[in-house]
């Protein structure tokens, strides 16, 4: 079956002619016709958004987490790394968000379990555009485009920011990949291509630029057919 | 001739890269590290520009990024100060506000009709007579001025910057550095700025022609600069300061929006000039600038100085005078003892002869350039005595009195400031929270004493910022001699002593003005425009104050300062505009649109498709094209900016049941209802619909530009109410569509499995199922008065659904229709748009709203207003109204009605109506003209329409088009 699901910024990504893969029902660029593997290092924004996720908030939601085993983490903005891959921010003394990695984890279970009403526990859709934002000069990125200075934040202190950027609400996390410094930006869908545009643009002032998916993240799948050289 | 002295220990210049440049058509050469002003003055140039009114021939003054008259234009750059703008090879530079160059001016020849030019001679101008303003603005338009606008200048997007500190030092001199290294050894990020082009501001230059202050500046820096924590910024402007410690710094490049946990303000002083006749005369320059040109740029800055001093800074500057090859003439100190301290002696030791208790009394030229200066003892007054005028041939007059703090940024974070009688200064008497002062910002003149007071505002601000500062704080000791003389003034009966050398203002002028009634120092300002130029008082403020304390016999702590706004220093305007940012948000079916050559139109954030335009078509026709396709067939809409909230809970029900005027208790699951919401006052602030998907899970609508309202409104009340329920916004999440039309059903029975007969799926019915393999909540609506089936679906899967049904209605020639066919057609059905068919004012009776009010309820908002308001009657009702077909005179929405010249109402909505043949619209109008066949005449321009009151809806009153057969 074709995927019925489409990212935020499917129009932006399918300009680079990218080579297509599909995770979790959604099309995913795997590689940019134009990409450079090195900008990595430097600065290269990934679109992420096929990651599943759910959220839920209200005054049973830590009770029922823990209930489900998924590990609450203790401070307010703060995230935790599951078990079973993906991760768990808390927004707020009782909202969360928990998102798949890309081998799985719990959000299908969670959301299964979320349809039949639990007291004191609101499930909220998240329909999220989400883009990883890699490289050393990621922070001259959101000097230039976020007041709130979460780039130094100490990794280990896994803190979770939620702020705006370049004026969209966003939520933000560091979460190291390969070794590289990497955030994490999550936004209304609806503002994904504003935000993914914006970013980009003012990412080539710094060396930085557009990347598929199989840089950062490996091979999270196989290549659909007759997009190996661009557009099918 | 070039006056390059042998290299200095320290200097700026590099002296491998020659760079070439042209200054009024001539060639120069000079260094790498240079300005403009200190390689044209190398070569011998005395003469840089043309002051702004009299057109007089200006030096260098103060080297220090305020010397407006030597601002430059350069290619499309103009105002470049010379002073400080580093050189750059190539640069091809004029000076500004000339007509015939600097060295011809033929505007010279102003300086003769002083006496036509009187204080507030624009203000004078233009009052009276009134007839001659358009010529008096011409003519001053001509005649004055600061470079020349080239409108082909391309658009620089400077992008912005956002930055963070600990402690934000301002200031990069002796305290700046002690405060940034006591603040970084707590361990605190410290970042340092300073507006000179290198760190440590008068250690560089204010040597008393000696080291040590320059090794104790290598010292400083290099254990700043091997400290990680610690940011030095030089060729840095903290611009001002806001609310939180934000502080906008601008360098070459951009503007960096810094927020600090602490502000040390370190940013020193600026020399004051003396006033006397030909105080501006080239070679008469502050005592610093000559400092800085011997050792930043190796520039002997003269060959024969008269120094005219009053403090010990001037004796230094003597000194360090000498140290360059100098010859001083003459120390002419103002003050009758002379100098007691060091620096005095050293003086003396190098034969140098000293004139106490002398002023200058004129300083006087030879073609442009100073010749001599006359010299005269003065009285106990402080008076001249004309009768001992001595001429003492030089090429530079060196002028060392006093100082002024550079305090616009602590005036501005709230410090209150005191006149300190012992120093002759403003100093801070109380600090705003986190703000600190240190140095000669602070009175703290003596060298060794800012360095301590510099590490104690350091500790103190790290304090502020968290830090652990331990052990007691260092005892700064206080001034005993004053660094600034209380009345640098020797008058002359012929004047030309300037106060202002931005606006060429003589002490006359405010004796004047004080004469003229303007004796307030800001109405003074603004009369006489006194620190109103480009430099912004930076060099005549404190004496204007001294000249109005003086003439009203008050102390000038009595006269006060003037309000020192943010940006204390003038930036480029590329830097204030910057890279702009303006979020809009999509819905998910954007692709689809610009596929389809959708018209945007901007709904609040949002951009909607207003129509699709079709080639060789109208918009007009565009438009009810679309309107047709959804009158006959079907048509699909994007409806997906409409706020979408869920609301669970036990006391969901009752939640709603407090927020809108309906009921909804009792609204059965799977159905759905419209709501009305009102504010306190009763006033109609949204609509929606309402949908239960359970017993405690309700999914509504508001309207598209007040769902965040909405949202942080329903969150306020609940925090109040302290109900069992939970709100999210699910606008993002969820994209919706609204297919419409009498062919509706039949599309989208190709596309889900849940059973569409009225029967099963009755008007106002909600079904949570899938369309096209995609989970959504469909529901039956009518706003478009045809059958019509919200289709609400998570935001990923809208592509997907637009497909399904775009093709599945392929048959029956689906068509997009946009914002204008949907505002005709839920016009036809008498639907009003909140915002547009209502105003701040209009309450449900008035909005034509009263059957959705259930005041039987016990309490919702605005209850009790409505209650109140209902005894009162209506202010106004809304009506509809039709035009004769073939009518030649159509309103527009807001055109008025008007009766025997009253204004009666107005029209909210209109639009021709190709159902019923004419136009039809809804105006909110008085009420004693809302009866059936009311005559409503609508001025038009010159002209009125013709329109009756009619009944709504327009279309298909008995709502036959949700009863068509399955």
């Amino acid at each position: 079956m074709a995927a019925l699901r489409t990212s935020p910024i499917f129009t932006a990504l399918e300009a680079h002619s990218p080579e297509w893969g599909e995770h979790a029902g959604m099309r995913v660029a795997l590689r940019l016709r134009d990409e450079n593997a090195a900008k990595a290092d430097t600065l290269a924004l990934t679109d992420v958004s096929s990651l599943v996720r759910t959220g839920l908030k209200g005054p049973g939601a830590v009770q029922w987490l823990e209930g489900q085993g998924v590990p609450v983490p203790q401070g307010f903005n703060r995230w935790l790394p599951l078990p079973e891959g993906g991760l768990v921010a808390r927004l707020a003394r009782t909202e969360f968000l928990i998102e798949d990695g890309w081998a799985g984890g719990p959000v299908v279970r969670l959301a299964a379990a979320l349809r039949t009403t639990v007291p004191g526990v609101y499930p909220v859709p998240r329909q999220d555009c989400a883009i990883d934002i890699c490289g050393a000069n990621a922070p001259d990125l959101f000097a230039e485009t976020c007041t709130v200075p979460f780039a130094l934040d100490p990794l280990e202190a896994r803190i979770v920011t939620l702020t705006t950027m370049v004026g969209v609400g966003v939520t933000v996390l560091r979460h190291d990949v390969q070794g590289r410094p990497c955030w994490r930006v999550w936004c209304d869908g609806t503002s994904g291509p504003y935000l993914w545009e914006t970013l980009t643009s003012i990412a080539a002032e710094h060396g930085g630029g557009p990347m598929g998916v199989r840089v950062l993240h490996g091979d999270i799948s196989q290549p659909v057919a007759g997009t190996q050289g661009g557009r099918p | 001739m070039t006056t390059r002295l042998p290299p200095v220990d320290g200097e700026w210049i590099d002296r491998k890269k020659s760079l070439g440049f042209r200054f009024e058509g001539g060639d120069f050469t000079g260094f790498a590290g240079d300005t403009p002003a200190s390689a044209l003055w190398a070569a011998g140039v005395r003469t840089l520009g043309r002051s702004f009114k009299y057109h007089r021939p200006r030096g260098l003054l103060s080297a220090a990024n305020h010397d407006v008259n030597a601002m430059v234009q350069w290619g499309q750059k103009l105002n470049t100060r010379a002073d400080v703008e580093a050189l750059v090879d190539g640069m091809v530079l004029d000076a500004i506000n000339t007509q015939g160059g600097v060295a011809s001016d033929r505007l010279r020849i102003l300086n003769s009709l002083g006496r036509f030019l009187p204080v507030g001679f624009y203000y004078k101008a233009f009052h009276r007579p009134k007839a001659l303003a358009a010529f008096w603005e011409r003519v001053f338009r001509r005649l004055t001025g600061l470079g020349r606008l080239d409108f082909s200048t391309p658009h620089i997007r400077t992008p912005k910057r956002y930055d963070y500190a600990d402690v934000l030092v301002v200031g990069a001199g002796p305290s700046g550095l002690s405060a940034a290294l006591a603040a970084a050894r707590t361990g605190a990020q410290v970042v340092v700025v300073d507006e000179n082009a290198r760190i440590g501001g008068s250690l560089v230059y204010q040597r008393g022609g000696a080291a040590a202050t320059l090794d104790r500046l290598r010292a400083l820096e290099v254990e700043l600069r091997a400290m990680p924590n610690v940011s030095l910024r030089p060729a840095t402007l903290a611009a001002g300061w806001y609310t939180d410690h934000w502080v906008p710094l601008i360098d070459a490049t951009r503007m960096t929006k810094l927020r600090a946990r602490a502000v040390v303000v370190a940013g020193g002083v600026f020399e004051q000039p003396a006033v006397f006749r030909g105080n501006d005369v080239p070679g008469v320059m502050l005592a610093s600038a000559a400092q800085r040109l011997v050792y930043r740029h190796a520039v002997k800055p003269m060959n024969t100085a008269v120094a005219l001093v009053g403090n010990a800074d001037g004796y230094r500057a003597v000194l360090d005078l000498l140290a360059a090859g100098v010859t001083v003439a003459a120390v002419v100190d103002l003050r009758p003892a002379g100098e007691p301290g060091p620096f005095g002696g050293a003086v003396r030791d190098h034969g140098v002869r000293v004139l106490a208790g002398h002023g200058v009394y004129e300083a006087v030229a030879e073609g442009d350039r100073l010749a001599a200066a006359l010299v005269c003892p003065l009285d106990a007054a402080g008076n001249a005595v004309t009768g001992k005028v001595t001429r003492i041939p030089c090429d530079g007059l060196v002028m060392s009195v006093g100082w002024a703090p550079a305090a616009a940024m602590l005036y501005q974070a709230g410090t209150r400031m005191r006149f300190d009688p012992v120093t002759q200064q403003f100093v801070p008497e109380r600090l705003g929270d986190g703000i600190f002062a240190a140095g000669r910002v602070n009175g703290v003149h003596d060298i060794e004493a800012r360095f301590l007071d510099g590490t104690r505002a350091g500790l103190e601000a790290a304090r502020h910022a968290g830090r652990t500062v331990e052990g007691p704080m260092p005892v700064v000791p206080a001034e005993t001699v004053a660094p600034s003389h209380p009345w640098p003034f020797v008058s002359h009966p012929s004047g030309k002593d300037f106060v202002d050398f931005d606006e060429d203002l003589q002490t006359k002028d405010f004796a004047n003005a004080v004469q003229e009634g303007f004796d307030n120092i800001e109405l003074l300002k603004r009369y006489s425009t006194v620190g109103m130029g480009p430099s912004q008082g930076k060099h005549s403020n404190m004496n204007a104050i001294r000249i109005l304390a003086k003439l009203r016999g008050m102390q000038p702590g009595e006269v006060g300062t003037t309000t020192a706004r943010p940006f204390f220093h003038p930036v480029p305007l590329s830097h204030l505009a910057g890279r702009g940012f303006h979020p809009h948000r999509e819905t998910p079916f954007h692709p689809r649109h610009v596929a389809l050559g959708a018209k945007w139109m901007q709904a609040g954030i949002w951009l909607r498709p207003e129509y699709y335009e079709v080639a060789g078509e109208s918009r007009e026709a565009c438009i009810r094209a679309e309107v047709r396709a959804v009158r006959s067939g079907v048509g699909l809409i994007d409806v997906g900016t409409l706020g979408k909230l869920e609301l669970r809970g036990p006391d969901a029900a009752k939640f709603l049941e407090r927020v809108y005027v309906g009921k909804f208790a009792g609204l059965k699951p799977g159905m759905t209802r419209y709501g009305v919401m009102v504010d306190e006052s009763g006033v109609v602030i949204d609509d929606g619909v309402i949908a239960r998907l359970s017993d405690e899970h309700f999914y509504f609508t508001t309207t598209t530009t007040g769902s965040a309202t909405v949202y942080r409104e329903l969150q306020r009340l609940n925090a109040e109410w302290n109900m069992e329920i939970g709100i999210v916004n699910a606008t993002g999440a969820f994209a919706a569509l609204n297919l419409a039309g009498p062919h509706s059903r039949a599309v989208l029975g190709r596309l889900t499995s849940v059973d569409l007969t009225h029967a099963a799926f009755p008007y106002l019915g909600l079904r949570e199922t899938e369309v096209a393999g995609a989970p959504v909540r469909l529901m039956r609506v009518g706003f478009v008065g045809e059958t019509g089936y919200e289709i609400h679906v998570p935001a990923e899967y809208a592509l997907h659904v637009w497909d399904a049904i775009m093709e599945a209605g392929r048959a029956e020639g689906i068509r997009p229709f946009g914002v204008e066919a949907q505002r005709m057609l839920r016009l036809e059905k008498g639907h009003i748009i909140v915002g547009q068919d209502t105003d701040g004012l209009t309450t449900p009776d008035e909005a034509a709203l009263e059957w959705a009010v259930k005041m039987d309820k016990p309490f919702f908002v605005g209850q009790r207003s409505l209650a109140i308001l209902k005894k009162r009657g209506p202010r106004q009702k809304l009506v509809g109204f039709a035009l004769e077909p073939g009518a030649s005179v159509v309103p527009k929405e807001c055109h008025l009605v008007i009766i025997d010249g009253a204004i009666k109402g107005r029209v909210t909505s209109i639009g021709f109506s190709e159902a019923l043949g004419h136009h039809v619209g809804l105006a909110l109008v008085a009420p004693d003209i809302t009866a059936e066949g009311t005559a409503l005449p609508i001025r038009v321009d010159n002209a009125y329409a013709a329109a009756r009151v009619v009944p709504l809806p327009f279309y298909d009153p008995a709502g036959d088009r949700q009863k068509l057969p399955d």
